[in-house]
């Protein structure tokens, strides 16, 4: 089911679209990625989400809502982290948590979620007491306090150290696995392909192409290549019959399959279902950030 | 929630040293300083008609007050509150940040309304000047007085892009009106372009009929009229202009 359906979004600046036609579905219970080139218009396509801004074309539905006219209950139920948005130095954690929990119909526990988020003991800490990954996780925890559905988390991670990510994309994982679909805003493709779903990338305001992590990799072109011993000889037949696979090479016992896309999976189900081990299993995968350059450079067909 | 929000707010006005000293303390001891520096403060001046310059600068001290709340402590707060993305955060969640506004107003209004009382115990006790004769027109004029103030500054946090910005905006306001208020000179000795110029600034009018319910005469329809008119132009511009980012 889709929770989020976005249609033809245009948004228009200074004569300039922004964003130009781009249509998206994010389902639910998932993560959903928004990459792509600073300027490329995700912050933007996210704020039309979140009513912050009204589209010039298009459509968008969030939870049913149309996000400007049904703002109030939207805003009930989607969570929203904003890129480059701070709070008053001297505002204690506590204060801020008690106070904006209270603005929901169903709030959530901000004590449990401070503890989620690494910041027990620091509810009388002010904010400009707080560590840059702190701040951070505290934006987080904002955007989850009022029990929403939707969690939408914009450049997240941007600032932190390489420490504070790695807990932070647990955090997100964990939001996650308690039910709330996030939609997840970043330029950090190890991130992306970490914790997303599907992918959006977006390139000057138009939506490239969507998938899965392994998807992108293989629309850029990019092969994933499996070596490994098999238990039992397997005939080169049975493994070109495989969907995505594109070649096979032999060295010795050790067979090396290539393809694309789904390969991993369908090569390791295939030898599965026939109680084929592949022994010393080695994969060697193209990373998403190879098949993004090659995607928002417009090397693709 | 309101609540939650107004109380938030409230702390943080509080930990704010110079507002809070200068908003909350200070008109009352810039009488206080007054009067017990210049000598003949305390006796009736002929210049003055009479009266007292005591009395005559209690009403003015209420106004350097509302003033410095609304033309200094006011625009900064907002400008920051937009530029920090606080309005913007706030438009995401179900409370509407006009209820922010609301909030910072509850606040300053009742700083306003606690530094006015100080000036007006102070006057009393210290100086022998009665407690305000008419407190209805008094409490009439005061509140009208305040708010032309915040509406000032509601507008200049409205149109300054940044904190230092709504500062300076702040400041150019300031220091005029209150001239006009007869801080530096007692509008009795003003010349009579300057007084009529006086008449039709809201801290000139707002003052002069804070003076004019303090000694027992209402305040004129003219005083009332400046300040409501005031008020209301500048309340609608700043409903026209306002941005939430």
């Amino acid at each position: 089911m889709a929770v989020i359906e976005v249609e033809g979004l245009v948004k228009t600046y200074d004569d300039r679209n922004v964003v130009d036609g781009v249509s998206f579905e994010v389902e639910q219970g998932e993560i959903f990625g928004i990459v792509g080139p600073n300027g490329a218009g995700k912050t933007t396509i996210v704020e039309s989400i979140e009513g912050l801004r009204d589209p010039d074309g298009g459509s968008i539905r969030v939870l049913g809502l149309q996000p400007i006219t049904d703002r109030l209950e939207l805003t009930q139920r989607v969570g929203a982290q904003l890129q480059e948005s701070r709070l008053q130095d001297k505002v204690r954690v506590g204060e801020v948590l008690d106070t904006y929990s209270s603005f929901y119909r169903h709030p959530a526990d901000w004590r449990a979620l401070m503890e989620r988020f690494g910041l027990e003991g620091r509810e009388r800490a002010r904010y400009g007491s707080l560590s840059g990954g702190q701040k951070q996780r505290l934006a987080a925890i904002l955007a989850l306090v009022g029990s929403p559905e939707v969690a939408i988390l914009d450049e997240l991670t941007t600032g932190l150290d390489p420490a504070a990510r790695r807990s932070t994309w647990e955090t997100i994982e964990a939001i996650q696995d308690s039910g709330v679909t996030v939609v997840l805003v970043t330029h950090f493709m190890d991130e992306a392909e970490r914790l997303c779903d599907r992918i959006m990338v977006i390139v000057d305001g138009r939506a490239v192409t969507t998938g899965t992590p392994s998807e992108l990799i293989g629309k850029a072109g990019f092969e994933h290549t499996l070596r490994f011993y098999p238990s039992e000889p397997v005939p080169d037949e049975f493994l070109t019959s495989l969907s995505d696979v594109t070649g096979i090479r032999r060295n010795g016992r050790q067979v090396s399959v290539s393809g694309t896309g789904d390969v991993v999976y369908s090569v390791i189900l295939a030898l599965a279902q026939r109680q084929i081990v592949a022994h010393d299993l080695q994969i060697e995968q193209a990373s998403l950030e190879d098949a993004y350059l090659a995607l928002t450079d417009g090397d693709v067909d | 929630m309101l609540a939650k929000l107004t109380r938030m707010e409230a702390r943080l006005f509080l930990r704010e040293p110079i507002s809070l000293f200068f908003g909350l303390i200070f008109p009352a001891l810039f009488l206080y300083g007054l009067a017990n520096l210049f000598p003949g403060f305390m006796d009736p001046a002929t210049e003055l008609g009479g009266a007292r310059f005591v009395d005559v600068y209690a009403p003015v001290a209420i106004a350097f007050g509302t003033a410095m709340l609304g033309l200094s402590a006011l625009p900064p707060t907002m400008a920051t509150y937009r530029q920090f993305g606080i309005l913007r955060r706030l438009r995401t969640t179900p409370l509407h940040p006009a209820r922010l506004l609301g909030a910072q107003m509850i606040v300053q209004g009742s700083v306003a309304v606690v530094s006015a009382a100080a000036v007006v115990i102070v006057a009393a006790v210290a100086f022998d000047v009665p407690f305000p004769q008419s407190p209805l027109w008094f409490l009439l004029s005061f509140l009208l007085t305040a708010v032309s103030m915040f509406a000032t500054g509601l507008l200049i946090g409205s149109v300054a892009r940044t904190t230092q910005a709504a500062i300076s905006i702040g400041m150019a306001a300031f220091f005029p009106m209150l001239f006009f208020a007869g801080l530096w000179i007692p509008r009795a000795i003003m010349s009579d372009t300057l007084q009529t110029i006086s008449d039709f600034t809201p801290l000139g009018a707002g003052t002069e009929a804070m003076s004019n319910a303090w000694f027992g005469t209402a305040p004129t329809a003219m005083q009332l009229a400046v300040l409501i008119v005031y008020s209301v132009v500048i309340g609608v511009i700043t409903v026209r202009v306002f941005r939430w980012e």
